[in-house]
């Protein structure tokens, strides 16, 4: 809604940073001002107050949606009946103005405004403002509130232990759930707004004394470096502000999960939230982080760390194993012991096509199926998963254009591509594995190799706020290895990292903060 | 400039891999893949016959899309002075392209054999195709052709089940053991002769070529693994068959497992021993200027089955028993050394061995080895030990009155 009307007219509002015109003395004046500049929106609620004076004549304003109904009631209710003005004889307007005022503070961040782009801009954000005739400046009220989403289950990262809240749309809920998991003074929010149009809350979470200085200082710089119009999801920050635009491989983290957000706070990264979307931003992220879980913590160590040495496996399967099988069955057919290869070779006696154009034929297919069940209502992508994955592969077979391996191969790869649990980190292996899969097609395991040695310096390459993509194994630091492939008891992890965290003391010894939480990821 | 720098490398490594990629790629369905490769020498002239076994893959695996009634294999042969003239002359005959690297099996055909086989193995170790790691054998009173024609059951496809019988009776029965291309060309570069593992085909060889032949329960032809064939300097000089061959085996430690019947007083191989373990120390040394072979064998063995009753029970039973089973296998390793003296031929490695640790000495007796090797003693100690009875000691049989 909102967005609606400020988009009409952007060249107004933008240039809002600057000293707008002064509020009109006239009181009708001002209401045909703002009814103007919103396009006449019907959303814009103007109501009269009915002072018990004849010269004081009010008006409050605010944004029908943006506000909380009840917080607005009870301010006009209570705020502009003048109670105690009464024993006098027609107070002045100054006089009910500084009443107004020192009754507002019951409600909290109250304001005076003087210029009508503040004015504007506060009755957007769900501000109520306090107009009197009479005088160039309107009192300005949060009330922001509205309806929104409540807090649910988590969506995209699923657990089976551990909480099930996930963050929503509206900045201060997901502030308060984080909050609630560190009950630290420390734990600081610095808010600012990006997006020309937009207006968007951004927020900068770090816990004061483990996050590095340095870092925070960067971040501060690119966010303040950004000149956009609109700022509809994190999605927009993290292109903006990341380091590496050009490589396949994200180097900032996401989540939707309050504990996730948590654990890396006490670990001395950096969240950013933005207004509007249940996705926060982690920073610096390092290429492991994307193969943990919060989950991990919860469970005990010997379970995740055989479940995180499974993710690595499927990592390298669903990177490998389509290019792996195209090389052995062009180039090496040695490798393949023989009755396998007598059953491969059998299977192939009625395909038409090369092994490459069969792998690319199927893996289409199958990132076909991916996309059209994301989209589709829950309902129907069952549907859609059962026709594609069991019909089609099946006919396929029959039909003889691929081979039954092949559907073996090409399956077991799309399911180790779900066993990534961050879903970008997913998509770029997704992409990667084509292009290693002609690779091989090629140049055979050569290729492969290749191409791996390429990641590999590649990865090495990147750097996500300073700190290098693939440590703690490059760099190696030996004191941090275990909470990278293995995920060792918790009383082992008496250490952060320090090439992320401030302070790399023990935790119990940490001068503030006398809460630990998990301290490691 | 940088930007066009950018993309005329790009352009220059885009076409070298599209130009140069791919040149040693092939599919699966454009290869034959050849099990085994069977070399006969040719009637009165110089250079081979080289038989190629094929595998028909849609009707050897499991699994097909279409079922097809064509036999397992395909047999493609080519005659040409060297091996690898042959196998690119088949491509004749052949629809694809051969491809050596499964090859499990080379059948050396026995006239072949006789003539000699010391220059046979170089394209084996030049080839990158073709592996050190197939077994040989020789096949004993035909040609390597028809054994390599024979279809077999159970195992689909022929040299997979020669290999297997092979496997097989090396493991548990020790009269032959898997002979490597490896292996033969370090026993013809080597001070000793060596032995191949012979097979021979039992019925008639014609009619193992037909699938009709598979379609009855007892199949009426069928290849047998048969004793080993002695080299000498290359050639084919004889065969040790039964105990002499297994005493072979004994004597280069190559055993795995076998079955010892035993002979014992008052019982004539009625007691089967199942021996599990057995160890070989060999020294070789010279006394008087003859070479004296000194061989300890230690064996553990079970009892697995007695024909009268023995009362397992005694301690003293058991330890006839044990000498029983040394004195079973001393006479068979005598046997075997015996009949390798009776041939001149050093198959048990022992010129490599008295090389390795009396190399003074070996100087003086290298010149005739062969000779000496067959005036040779044997200095022969066999420790066997029972280590079980079975799951139980006396047999229900009852005693004799």
């Amino acid at each position: 809604m909102p967005n609606e009307t400020t988009e009409s007219r952007p060249g107004e509002i933008s240039n809002s940073k600057e000293q707008g015109p002064p509020i009109y003395l006239k009181l009708e004046d001002n209401i045909k001002q703002i009814c103007d500049r919103l396009g006449n929106s019907p959303d814009l609620i103007v109501r009269a107050y009915e002072s018990p004076f004849q010269n004081i004549r009010v008006k409050t304003l605010y944004i029908n949606g943006l506000i909380d109904k009840e917080l607005v009631e009870e301010y006009i209710t209570h705020a502009l009946s003048f109670d105690s003005l009464r024993q006098g004889i027609e107070p002045a307007a100054e006089e009910a103005f500084a009443y107004a005022k020192e009754k507002a503070q019951n409600i909290g961040k109250e304001k005076i405004v003087e210029d009508q782009n503040s004015l504007l801009e506060g009755l957007l954000s769900g501000d109520t403002m306090i107009l009197f005739d009479g005088l160039e400046k309107g009192i300005s009220v949060s009330t922001s509130g509205g309806e929104g989403r409540s807090v649910t289950e988590a969506t995209t990262q699923v657990n089976i232990r551990g909480p099930k809240d996930s963050f929503t749309e509206s900045l201060g809920t997901n502030l308060s759930l984080v909050r609630k998991r560190i009950k630290n003074p420390n734990l600081w929010v610095e808010t600012l707004t990006i997006g020309a149009v937009t207006k968007t809350d951004v927020s900068i979470v770090h816990i004061h004394g483990l996050a590095k200085e340095e870092t925070l200082q960067q971040i501060r710089k690119k966010l303040a470096d950004i000149h956009v119009d609109s700022i509809l999801e994190s999605g927009y920050i993290e292109q903006l502000i990341e380091e590496n635009n050009y490589s396949p491989f994200p180097t900032l983290y996401n989540t939707e999960r309050p504990d996730s957000v948590a654990g890396n706070l006490l670990e001395g990264r950096i969240a950013i939230f933005v207004d509007g979307t249940p996705f926060v931003l982690i920073l610096p992220a390092t290429f492991f982080m994307f193969f943990h879980t919060v989950e991990d913590y919860y469970q005990r160590y010997d379970i995740s760390s055989i479940i995180r040495i499974l993710r690595f496996i499927c990592l390298l399967v669903s990177l490998f194993g389509p290019a792996i099988f195209v090389a052995a069955l062009n180039f090496h057919q040695e490798m393949i012991p023989t009755p396998l290869l007598i059953n491969f070779a059998s299977q192939r006696e009625g395909v038409p096509f090369p092994v490459v154009i069969e792998v690319l034929l199927l893996e289409v297919t199958f990132e076909i199926i991916r996309e059209a069940g994301i989209r589709m209502p829950s309902q129907i992508g069952q549907t859609v998963s059962i026709i594609g994955g069991l019909v089609l592969g099946q006919a396929a077979v029959q039909a003889g254009i691929v081979s039954p391996a092949m559907v073996i191969v090409v399956s077991l790869t799309g399911i180790s591509s779900f066993a990534t649990p961050a879903f970008n980190m997913a998509l770029s292996i997704r992409i990667l594995r084509f292009i290693i899969t002609f690779v091989a097609a090629y140049i055979g395991l050569y290729g492969i190799a290749i191409i791996g040695l390429m990641l590999v310096a590649h990865l090495c390459s990147l750097r996500s706020l300073g700190v290098p993509y693939m440590s703690p194994v490059a760099p190696f630091a030996s004191g941090d290895q275990k909470d990278i492939f293995l995920r060792t008891p918790l009383h082992f992890m008496k250490t952060r990292r320090r090439l992320i965290s401030k302070d790399s003391k023990v935790p119990g010894t940490t001068a503030q903060l006398s809460r630990d939480g998990r301290h490691e990821s | 400039m940088k930007a066009k720098l950018a993309l005329l490398l790009a352009a220059v490594l885009g076409c070298s891999l599209v130009l140069s990629g791919c040149w040693n790629s092939r599919e699966l369905n454009e290869l034959a893949i050849v099990s085994g490769i069977g070399l006969d020498a040719l009637d009165g002239k110089p250079g081979y016959r080289v038989t190629f076994q094929i595998i028909n893959p849609s009707s050897s695996a499991q699994t097909t899309g279409s079922a097809s009634n064509q036999p397992p294999i395909i047999i493609v042969s080519a005659t040409d002075r060297t091996i690898f003239g042959a196998l690119r002359k088949a491509s004749r005959r052949a629809t694809r392209q051969l491809f050596f690297a499964h090859t499990q099996l080379v059948l050396i055909g026995e006239s072949l054999a006789q003539k000699g086989i010391t220059s046979l193995f170089d394209i084996f170790e030049r080839s990158h195709e073709l592996r050190l790691n197939s077994a040989v054998l020789v096949s004993k009173g035909t040609d390597a052709a028809s054994v390599l024609k024979l279809l077999t059951t159970l195992e689909s496809m022929p040299s997979m089940g020669l290999l297997k019988k092979m496997q097989n009776t090396s493991k548990v029965w020790g009269e032959n053991r898997i002979i490597t291309v490896f292996e033969v060309v370090n026993g013809i570069t080597g001070e000793s002769d060596f032995t191949i593992n012979g097979v021979e085909i039992v019925g008639d060889a014609a009619e193992g070529e037909k699938k009709s032949s598979l379609e009855q329960s007892e199949p009426m032809v069928g290849s047998l693994m048969s004793g080993l064939g002695v080299f000498k300097e290359g050639r084919l000089i004889g065969w040790l068959n039964g105990p002499e061959s297994r005493g072979t085996q004994w004597v280069l430690d190559k055993l795995n497992e076998t079955n010892v019947n035993i002979v014992s007083p008052d019982m004539e191989e009625d007691i089967a021993v199942n021996i599990f373990y057995s160890k070989t120390r060999v020294k070789v040394d010279l006394q008087d200027g003859k070479p004296v072979f000194h061989v300890h064998i230690s064996e553990e063995g079970i009892i697995n089955e007695t024909g009268g009753f023995v009362d397992l029970g005694k301690e003293d039973e058991l330890q006839a028993l044990e000498k029983g089973i040394a004195d079973k296998t001393a006479a068979e390793v005598r046997q075997a050394v015996k009949a390798a003296q009776d041939m001149k031929t050093d198959i048990f490695n022992f010129g490599n061995e008295l090389k390795r640790i009396h190399p003074q000495d070996w100087e003086t007796v290298k010149e005739d080895w062969s000779g000496a090797f067959a005036e040779g003693e044997l200095d022969l100690k066999v420790d066997a030990y029972i280590r079980s009875t079975g799951m139980r000691l006396k047999p229900y049989i009852p005693a004799k009155k």
